[in-house]
């Protein structure tokens, strides 16, 4: 039984096929660039064809994230928090706390060995602390993205940024430049400005080991170090972890399917959804 | 003998200010912006209100500094915070003013003082560019205006938007969001400038709001800001065209006092 998970974040949308709630079968992501829906059903039609479906081959949809009300392929739809802790522990089995690092919004998750949420606490009032934030500064330092966490890894001297305000670190940033600080030691500050955010919500929650990051900076070479050096914990990183929601949520679909035994799934937007 | 000439320099995070005065006149004023290099902007923005006032530094008796960059007016001998000023220009200018709101380019604070112009207390947001200058220059720029354009364009606003986000980076999505939807660009401002009035007045609640309330800080010349703190505040605020110089005014009021009695100890934090 093939079931499919779909996080429509702020930033972009991730999604996954899994097998008897076990086997990943195929992932995929793409910018969302404002269009949820149009995302959602760009990414479900990729993974059909990448696994070779026919499209009634998968039993259940589930959405997850912030644009979860506007794929309306799904058969439900759980919170990104219930989804990210459950993706956490399928990578990672240690996994008890969660850092998830997005476009828009971050949050810190104690979950327990089955990937259960026992806690939670989120930001997302503010960019500082956010994924915007990083892209952002890409743009102001003319550094990809994709090559800013590398690049923050040179710093020898890295310097302080704001972590209350993602305009008024842009200030500083720009002060810095006119100061002529390498490049570098902007970027780990930024990473660094980051963690500490992050850091201030894992606290709050109370951090268990194994601590692990969820989220687009997974990739990110300059935000694991930052956290390292920030926490003093060791993050565990695995890259599949950008897809954690989406697979949590199709770990989701699976287990609503399997209460309702052998049944159909429930029809498209019915319910209320697991969170 | 006449009165001694005295000068204040109110160096903000955007601009610099400053005002001239002799015996309670004001003989010249300057705004220039704040660049990189902030030490000549104060050096700058001093000389341009000499020149106003057919004056040189000799004539200056005495120099106050004032604002985010007071400690760059390396020239002046006095340095004094810019809630102290604020409050004592506020009075000079309208002298029932028993609040102060000054919104800046990055900063907003809510000043109570008492008849003599003195703080009574205060609260500000420094910490984080929601409900400053800022706020509005971002959204002006994703608007495709400049800041100086949004006073006239919101009052000719028809169904204000509502911008839900605090913080100015998300505003500047929802901006654009709007934007996207066809929505009137004035119908979007003005939901701007009620949104930054609803961001003051809960730094109002926290001294407690008063009867004659002075809005002050560059923001005070935006009249969409005006009507928009009015409506949000049930009362007319006092504002001047030298709104923006009541932190330098108020500099100058204290180094008159300081030239005035130079033994007379230290005039205020």
């Amino acid at each position: 039984m093939i079931t499919c998970g779909v996080d429509v974040g702020a930033g972009s949308t991730k999604a996954v096929l899994l097998e008897d709630g076990k086997r990943l079968l195929a992932t995929t992501w793409l910018p969302t660039k404002g269009q949820t829906s149009v995302a959602a059903k760009t990414a479900i039609e990729t993974l059909t064809r990448d696994a070779n479906l026919l499209p009634d081959e998968i039993a259940s949809i589930c959405s997850t994230g912030f644009g979860r009300y506007s794929v309306e392929e799904r058969n439900l739809q759980v919170s990104d928090i219930t989804s990210s802790a459950r993706g956490a522990v399928f990578l990672h089995p240690a996994a008890r706390h969660v850092l998830d690092i997005g476009t828009q919004s971050s949050r810190a998750i104690a979950i327990n060995e089955r990937g259960r949420v026992l806690k939670f606490k989120m930001n997302e009032k503010c960019a500082a602390g956010a994924g915007r934030f990083v892209e952002r500064c890409s743009k102001y330092l003319q550094v990809p993205p994709e090559d800013m966490g590398a690049r923050a890894c040179l710093a020898t001297n890295p310097r302080t940024i704001s972590s209350v305000c993602a305009v008024l670190a842009e200030t500083e940033i720009i002060n810095y430049i006119a100061e002529e600080v390498p490049v570098q030691d902007i970027l780990m500050g930024i990473f660094m400005s980051l963690a500490e955010r992050g850091h201030a919500l894992m606290k709050n929650v109370g951090i268990q080991p194994d601590v692990v990051l969820v989220g687009g900076l997974v990739q990110s070479a300059g935000m694991v170090e930052a956290l390292r050096r920030t926490t003093g914990l060791e993050v565990h990183v695995d890259p599949r972890m950008h897809h954690a929601a989406a697979i949590g949520a199709a770990m989701l679909a699976h287990m609503r399917l399997e209460k309702t035994r052998g049944g159909t799934p429930s029809m498209p937007a019915s319910g209320r959804g697991m969170a | 003998m006449a009165a001694p000439i005295v000068a204040g320099v109110d160096v903000g995070s955007t601009t610099a200010k400053c005002a001239i005065l002799q015996d309670g006149r004001i003989l010249g004023t300057s705004l220039s912006p704040v660049g990189v290099d902030i030490v000549r902007d104060a050096e700058r923005s001093l000389d341009a209100a000499l020149v106003e006032a057919h004056l040189t530094r000799k004539d200056l008796a005495f120099i106050a500094g004032t604002g985010y960059g007071r400690y760059k007016v390396r020239f002046g001998q006095l340095v004094i915070t810019e809630i102290s000023c604020h409050a004592k220009g506020a009075v000079f200018l309208f002298p029932k003013t028993r609040l102060v709101v000054d919104i800046g380019g990055q900063d907003t604070k809510a000043i109570r003082v008492n008849a003599s112009g003195e703080v009574v207390d205060f609260a500000m947001n420094d910490k984080c560019a929601a409900g400053t200058g800022r706020f509005l220059d971002v959204c002006a720029g994703a608007l495709g205006y400049d800041v100086s354009e949004l006073g006239a364009l919101s009052l000719a606003a028809r169904k204000p938007m509502k911008v839900t986000s605090t913080c100015t980076v998300f505003a500047e999505s929802e901006v654009q969001s709007y934007l996207a939807r066809g929505k009137d660009p004035k119908d979007i401002i003005a939901g701007l400038h009620a949104s930054i009035a609803n961001r003051s007045l809960s730094l109002i609640q926290r001294v407690g709001i008063e009867e004659e309330v002075t809005f002050t800080g560059g923001v005070s010349r935006n009249e969409g800001m005006v009507q928009a703190l009015n409506a949000r505040l049930g009362t007319k605020v006092n504002v001047n065209p030298l709104s923006q110089h009541i932190g330098a005014i108020g500099a100058a009021l204290f180094a008159a006092e300081r030239a005035a009695a130079p033994d007379a100890g230290k005039v205020a934090a």
